[in-house]
């Protein structure tokens, strides 16, 4: 009990700190402002930004795998899948409450992670990501070409949960929890020894460090959170199919972290948001709105290539310094 | 005392070119020993098969009784053998007290400094290899010479009995050479086994008081470093004269 209160007073005392920092308020201010947008009652845009939030923990899930253990995957749409396909059926199929079946989804998002890693940890590098992409695809197919769980149209009319202002705090509640708990865990003794492994496998492996079990570790946490992203996905949307599959999915938190900044965790909400309001606001342009996000991309790609958000952040605290000296 | 490494009749081919030819020989716990060999003599070969970096295709290597050869390399540093590599190795986005810490959250690890805490013990490595004051540094930014202390440091962090340094002053200058024996002497004074290579015998020679020779892969001399630096065969190993090896 002592520990606990103990621990508990380390953690407010570090909070307080972290909130005095630039970054910190920066965080907090931008976190607040976000929690405010229901309140303009604009429906369109809590939609948007409800999908921003669930691909900010997809692309997270993402970053935790290659920017922080080094082991890069293209087929990260198969957790995402799974798990909505499995959180669909229990809302369905057996009436369990969608925040049991959530985390049911997850878990099978944990094993079907497990049914990648091993095998697939055998390959290193290129062939390890395209032994990933094989697995989601082959996932894809199962799903699409099957029957069982609703074939091409998949499992719909599942009981939404509450307006879009519910389902927006809802969203943001498991967003800022899923963020934080990928944070703490790369920021510990086992995020140290992730790191480890992407610095130099063999260098570890000579360390006395099970590498092998570490890396299956981080497929299990990656795949959790892309699972939870994807149960979020098909509980707001009310329903599933194999599109959940698609590669699409997984190059999109690819490009997400990418875009917000790799090996940061929280870069991906950055990424995420950018990525999908600049969907959003491309969207009536069709087909040549394609051309200009390709076209983006590639720019930010060339000139920020460690991502916007720091460069972004280092460039608002020069300006915060600046004002503050004057 | 007691051996705490056999190597028997240990073999190891790529293709067509046998890299270790049916090696043996033994080191006594607490022992100081040397290997030298010209390069490519196979004396990283031979580090590799013992601590399982590579399978041999004959053989077999004893640790402390124990029967290593087929082991993966964590569980043979787990049971108390540690190496450094030639080519030095380091995590190179973690600061140096995360490097040793690593070393330190191994099994073998944290079972000696669990209980006195991962960052004092993976500090008082650094202090006692001369690298605290650069503690929050990362490798990337150190000179070669504090790399290779660095190495034997994240060894140190893993609690060894017996610690194999693969080519420890390869790349030093004098000054930095010193300081590594210096260090090394004094690790072997607390107790740890060392077994260290080179491939320029003068370096080992005021190290080691016993010295194995190797040259296409087979062991062609062992004594103190004296005498083999005087062996026929060792001097023509080296100087390139004569065939009488293979």
């Amino acid at each position: 009990m002592m520990n606990f209160q103990s621990d508990l007073q380390s953690l407010i005392g570090r909070f307080k700190i972290w909130v005095r920092t630039f970054r910190g308020s920066i965080t907090l201010f931008s976190l607040v402002g976000l929690l405010l947008v229901p309140l303009s009652g604009n429906e369109y845009l809590a939609t948007v930004l409800v999908t921003a939030m669930i691909f900010s923990i997809f692309a997270a899930s993402w970053d935790f795998l290659a920017g922080f253990a080094g082991q890069v995957s293209f087929g990260h749409a198969a957790f995402f899948g799974i798990s909505g396909y499995f959180t669909a059926a229990f809302v369905e199929f057996f009436n369990v409450h969608w925040i049991v079946s959530l985390f049911i989804g997850g878990g099978y998002a944990v094993v079907f992670s497990l049914l990648i890693g091993i095998p697939c940890l055998r390959l290193k590098g290129p062939y390890l990501a395209l032994g990933t992409l094989a697995f989601a695809l082959i996932l894809w197919n199962l799903f699409l070409t099957g029957t069982w769980l609703g074939g091409t149209t998949g499992i719909s009319g599942l009981p939404s949960l509450g307006n879009i202002f519910i389902v927006f705090y809802i969203i943001a509640a498991f967003m800022v929890a899923s963020l934080i708990i990928m944070r703490a865990i790369v920021d510990s003794r086992l995020g140290t020894i992730l790191k480890s492994i992407r610095d130099d496998e063999t260098c570890a492996d000579a360390s006395g460090i099970n590498t092998t079990t570490y890396k299956l570790i981080a497929f299990m946490i990656s795949g959790f959170f892309a699972g939870i992203a994807g149960g979020l996905f098909t509980l707001h949307l009310t329903a599933v199919n194999p599109g959940a599959f698609q590669t699409l999915y997984s190059f999109y938190a690819i490009i997400m972290a990418a875009i917000g900044g790799m090996v940061t965790i929280y870069g991906s909400v950055i990424g995420a948001f950018l990525f999908t309001l600049l969907s959003e606001f491309l969207r009536p342009l069709a087909a040549a709105a394609l051309l200009i996000f390709a076209t983006l991309l590639i720019l930010i790609v060339r000139f920020a290539e460690e991502g916007v958000m720091n460069p972004f952040l280092e460039r608002v605290q020069d300006v915060w310094d600046f004002i503050r000296r004057r | 005392m007691g051996l705490i490494l056999e190597v028997k009749n240990l073999t190891k081919k790529f293709g067509g070119l046998t890299a270790v030819n049916d090696v043996n020989f033994e080191v006594e716990r607490g022992e100081m020993l040397g290997l030298i060999g010209p390069n490519g003599a196979g004396k990283t070969t031979l580090f590799h098969l013992i601590t399982g970096f590579e399978k041999p295709n004959n053989g077999s290597v004893f640790f402390d009784g124990i029967d290593i050869t087929r082991k993966k390399p964590y569980q043979i540093v787990n049971l108390g053998m540690a190496r450094t590599f030639q080519l030095v190795k380091s995590f190179h986005y973690l600061s140096l007290l995360d490097n040793i810490s690593v070393a330190c959250l191994s099994s073998r690890g944290k079972e000696a400094f669990g209980k006195t805490g991962i960052d004092e013990a993976a500090s008082s490595i650094l202090s006692s290899v001369g690298l605290v004051d650069k503690a929050r540094l990362p490798p990337v930014i150190l000179p070669h010479g504090d790399l290779r202390k660095l190495e034997i440091g994240k060894a140190l962090g893993t609690n060894p009995e017996m610690l194999l340094l693969d080519e420890p002053f390869s790349g030093l200058v004098h000054e930095e050479k010193e300081g590594i024996s210096k260090l090394i002497r004094r690790l072997n004074d607390e107790g740890v086994t060392v077994f260290v290579t080179g491939h320029v015998l003068r370096e080992l020679m005021t190290l080691v008081p016993r010295v194995i020779a190797m040259h296409r892969g087979r062991l062609i001399a062992e004594g103190p470093p004296q005498e083999v630096a005087n062996n026929k065969i060792v001097l023509e190993a080296y100087l390139g004269r004569g065939e009488g090896f293979a």
